[in-house]
């Protein structure tokens, strides 16, 4: 690697909805400028992770440098910057944003601008990005690049004149787009004399040699074997490994301002290096980290359960080693009644909790019984204290408190103009405050509600997708706490009490609720040998009762030469079903009770 | 009748009887699911191209059949409709059978014949051949329900079939009868299980509906909702059987079965005494050396099978069934029997050490009344099903024992 110049570095994001071809064109690059040999590609170079290659979304940030002689003949050093694609990864996406100076605005030229984009085009706009118009995939019979150039005008309001028409499928606009970076996206600021502050965008745990982390130099100089500090965590570490990233990790001896690249130093938890954290000299320390450092800050809570009890210590030991390597995931022990030990877990947002929720089964061969999830309540007791409740089952007696408040976001969804009704109906299901409908360009409108997170993480996004057939998008962000009058509504099942059924709701809602949690649960839970009541109860007053009539026969009435094999895997069938069950009191549930709330069918 | 103890000893073995699978019948019936080919309701015996081609092959598989050595106690015909086959082709059949692993004197020759598919001159020939008990598929006393089922007769056939047989002078014969059927009444049930009775068969099979999923009744109806009867009714209708049954001086010795003292079906004991058992023909199921091995369901199949199995090509691949598993399918088909499982001979064959898993599991249920051990108390008698309510419940028994016993170790067992 050569010693690049600091006016010869570009450093650039891409900004793109899902499947509007971001990886792909990612992929492109750097298949154009060499940087990985066509026989090297495989498709979509830079999302690695099984899942995220599963999902076609990008999870895990990364980074790569590019070699790129211009058209006039210059060498310039391409950094690309990838951010994650998912409104939970917000706060990812901004420290991304923070290390560049310009970002590609790619959009479908079929669709258009989708929610999420245009949240982070704003993130964009807010960071002084330079950005540079791609309408993608013109190839397509579909596309309609004069539209959509319209609406980004009208949206965004950024001028579209200059456009790039591409296809990075077929590696159409591919030299126009780098041209352009070269061209549009300004050099960093040559800072190398300062104090070395380097900002962190992405890291990862590495188990044999420790946290790697993604890092772009803002102001001076960092060198293999330095002694660093982090300005946050107030670490010091010593760097055994120092690189650039191409996109394999390639070491070099010294990084300076406006270089990208990644360390290793024997740092054992991503909680020391996180996210927007500040690197500096342990010896000539920077006055000032750079800014926008925030702490993660879990939206989302559930309790994680393990089928059998005996995988309690598997679990832990998982959750100990994912939090190594995702530091916005916390967790405490919890113990319920029904389920027994597990852990009170919380998440960036919904996506963030099916991401580790798979990634324990799925790495760490773990059979979770997962509760449904929960956000942070304000609760006011009547001395004046704030408590904060994340456990419906923890809240305090009414007569203790004084109020219960809410988180409330503010959610933005964009939608063909046809599907506007539906969506109406589903925010002012949920509790939502119609706050402002724009059309975008003739035919797309924007939707805003503000919406109780609570009824946002349960299907709220499903329920979106059905009702607009799958063209509606949306984002959401926290907008504050407002007070509501919200009930504690208990699940007593055969007169017990089930503490990880327990829900908080709003009192209005809550006897449509409780009819419909206990006619489903009527479903789910098999019979018994004897009549099981079902009730959903406020405080002690019954608001909704069904019983599972008690079980009558269950026997098989044949059994000869040929049925023995058949009869036998029915049985192990049915032995297997009621090992998958937790017993509470003397009535065996299933799983899926505990997510039926999640289930419930739409008024 | 063997005296049972004796019989529970031996779980492997030489076999000592035989199935025969005769596929065809008129059509299907509702609730059917078995291996069949309709044949219409003309072209049957000699006639059909179709039976005579299934007959060579059938003879065929058992003339190469390694043979134990032991003479055969039982051969059961079953089906489909056995009584399609005219009696020169069952004699072609019994007669493959004699060749290659002799009948003993005495043994029980079994026949499944439908009302409307045979004659007196038929019966005396089947008779005539060897067999000496015969099984009526009558179902249901009531016109509407033998229609609703999809049988291919009406009550009065039932009838006439039954004087048949008594003129024939099948002293041993069984009649058949399903509980649970659409539409059905309890007051419907009753009458069948009266004039069942008053038929005086010496053996009598009530088979509560099974629902299964590629059926007729698959498609159309779902377990205990209407026009199904519900759950309380068909287990209602099941205690109404052992009541009136019993009643009449038949022993309950099976979840499903009754007869008459010394009438009990000796080759269905077989299974329930998880003894190994030959099998022949398309779908039928053979368990020898420890094999359980279910032969080809389609008919053309099943033919390039036996071609396979003449040419010397290894067929029964299946896996040996392990220590654990033949514990748990002891105790699954020994549980069916009124007379139960002996603790002794369980723990001669899988060890000591599973006896006190089984009484553990078994004592909660045992209080309820589901379970019950004789002599009270004792590691060496006998546990069985209480009836009918731990038979309603065996389900719910079995599964308790299996998860109990899945981690046995039966190579423990000490052999005494």
């Amino acid at each position: 690697m050569t010693d690049a110049p600091v006016s010869q570095i570009r450093n650039f994001s891409i900004i793109a909805h899902i499947d509007h071809g971001k990886s792909t064109l990612a992929d492109r690059l750097l298949q154009t400028t060499g940087t990985v040999a066509d026989r090297e590609m495989k498709a979509q170079f830079l999302d690695n992770m099984d899942l995220e290659r599963e999902r076609g979304i990008t999870i895990k940030l990364q980074a790569a440098r590019m070699n790129y002689t211009g058209v006039d003949g210059q060498k310039y050093v391409l950094n690309l910057i990838d951010t994650p694609g998912h409104v939970d990864f917000s706060y990812e996406v901004s420290r991304s944003l923070a290390a560049c100076e310009g970002a590609l605005l790619v959009v479908d030229a079929s669709q258009g601008v989708e929610a999420q984009t245009l949240a982070n085009v704003y993130l964009a706009i807010e960071h002084d990005l330079e950005i540079i118009p791609v309408l993608n995939k013109i190839d397509l019979p579909g596309a309609e690049p004069e539209r959509v150039r319209q609406e980004i005008e009208e949206v965004v309001g950024l001028d579209c004149s200059n456009a790039i028409l591409a296809s990075a499928k077929e590696g159409i606009g591919v030299p126009e787009i780098l041209e352009a970076i070269v061209h549009l996206v300004p050099p960093p600021k040559d800072t190398v004399d300062q104090p070395l502050r380097a900002l962190i965008f992405d890291s990862y745990y590495d188990p044999y040699r420790g946290v790697i982390v993604y890092f772009r130099v803002m102001d001076g100089v960092v060198r293999q074997g330095d002694r660093i500090r982090l300005m946050a965590s107030g670490k010091e570490f010593v760097i055994d490994e120092l690189g650039v990233l191409s996109p394999a990790q390639v070491q070099v001896d010294n990084l300076h301002a406006g270089e990208v690249g990644y360390l290793a130093a024997a740092i054992k938890s991503v909680e020391d290096a996180r996210v927007g954290d500040t690197i500096t000299q342990a010896k000539a320390q920077a006055s000032t980290a750079l800014p926008g450092y925030v702490e993660a800050k879990s939206m989302v809570f559930c309790g994680l359960f393990p089928v059998d009890a005996d995988q309690f210590p598997d679990l832990r030991d998982a959750l100990e080693k994912l939090k190594l390597s995702d530091a916005a995931l916390n967790y405490e022990p919890e113990t319920s009644s029904a389920m027994g030990f597990g852990f009170r877990c919380g998440f960036l947002g919904l996506l963030h909790m099916e991401v580790v929720q798979e990634r324990l089964e799925r790495e760490y061969n773990l059979n979770l019984i997962v509760t449904a999830p929960s956000v942070v309540y304000q609760v006011t007791l009547l001395n004046g204290e704030v408590v904060e409740i994340d456990n419906p089952s923890t809240l305090p007696e009414p007569q203790q408190r004084q109020k219960i408040e809410e988180p409330y976001v503010q959610v933005d969804m964009i939608t063909p103009e046809a599907y506007v009704g539906a969506l109406m109906e589903l925010g002012q299901g949920r509790r939502g405050v119609f706050k402002d409908m724009r059309y975008l360009t003739p035919g797309r409108t924007t939707l805003i509600y503000e919406l109780p997170l609570a009824e946002v993480v349960t299907d709220f996004f499903d329920q979106m997708k059905s009702r607009s057939r799958g063209y509606a998008s949306m984002e959401y962000h926290l907008i504050g706490y407002r007070e509501n009058s919200l009930v504690k509504l208990d699940i007593l099942i055969n007169a017990d009490p089930v503490d990880s059924l327990a829900t908080i709701v709003h009192r209005d809602k809550a006897y449509y609720t409780g009819r419909a949690l206990v006619s489903k649960l009527k479903e789910l839970i098999p019979r018994h040998q004897f009549k099981i009541p079902i009730q959903a109860a406020i405080g002690s007053k019954v608001i909704a009762s069904e019983s599972i009539p008690a079980l009558r026969k269950d026997v098989l009435a044949k059994c000869y030469g040929g049925d023995i094999s058949r009869k036998r895997k029915l049985l192990e069938k049915q032995k297997a079903g009621k090992k998958r069950m937790k017993s509470v009191g003397s009535v065996d549930v299933p799983q899926e009770a505990f997510m039926a709330v999640l289930r419930l069918k739409e008024e | 009748m063997p005296a049972p103890s004796r019989q529970d000893l031996t779980l492997s073995g030489i076999p000592r009887a035989a199935y025969i699978h005769i596929p065809f019948c008129r059509r299907r019936c509702y609730y059917c699911d078995f291996p069949i080919a309709v044949v219409g309701d003309k072209l049957w015996g000699e006639n059909s191209g179709t039976i005579t081609q299934y007959i060579d092959a059938l003879c065929r598989e058992i003339a190469i059949t390694p043979s134990g050595g032991a003479d055969l106690g039982t051969v059961f015909f079953g089906g489909g409709t056995p009584s399609l086959l005219a009696v020169n082709q069952l004699e072609q059949i019994l007669d493959a059978l004699e060749r290659r692993f002799h009948l003993q004197a005495g043994a029980e020759i079994s026949m499944e014949i439908d009302p409307g598919t045979f004659s007196l001159t038929q019966l005396q020939g089947y008779q005539a051949a060897g067999v000496n008990r015969v099984s009526l598929g009558a179902q249901a006393f009531q016109p509407e329900l033998l229609a609703a089922c999809g049988r291919s007769h009406s009550v009065e056939e039932i009838y006439t079939a039954v004087a048949t047989i008594q003129s024939a002078r099948f002293t041993n014969f069984n009649l058949d009868l399903i509980s649970g059927l659409p539409t059905q009444t309890l007051e419907q049930w009753q009458a069948s299980l009266s004039a069942a009775v008053a038929l005086a068969p010496t053996h009598l099979s009530i088979y509560d509906l099974t629902i299964e999923p590629v059926t007729a009744f698959g498609r159309r109806y779902q377990p205990g909702i209407a026009p199904l009867p519900t759950d309380d009714i068909t287990a209602t209708m099941y205690r109404l059987a052992s009541e009136i049954l019993r009643g009449a001086g038949y022993e309950h010795y099976e979840i499903s079965n009754y007869a008459r003292p010394g009438y009990q079906c000796r080759h269905n004991r077989v299974y329930w005494q998880n003894q190994p058992y030959y099998g022949f023909g398309m779908g039928a199921t053979s368990y020898t050396q420890q094999q359980r091995f279910t032969r080809p369901h389609k008919r053309q199949e099943y033919f390039e099978w036996v071609e396979a199995l003449e040419r010397g090509e290894s067929v029964l691949n299946t896996p040996q069934t392990a220590r654990v598993d033949m514990l748990l399918e002891t105790l699954m088909v020994g549980l069916r029997l009124a007379e139960g499982l002996s603790l002794k001979a369980l723990a001669s064959q899988f060890g000591e050490a599973v006896v006190q898993p089984i009484l553990d599991c078994l004592a909660p249920h045992q209080a309820q009344g589901w379970v019950e051990l004789s002599p009270p108390g004792s590691a060496e008698g006998r546990v069985r099903l209480s009836d009918p309510e731990g038979f309603l419940f065996s389900n719910v028994i079995l599964v308790d024992l299996w998860t109990a016993l899945e981690n046995y170790q039966t190579g423990l067992a000490v052999t005494g």
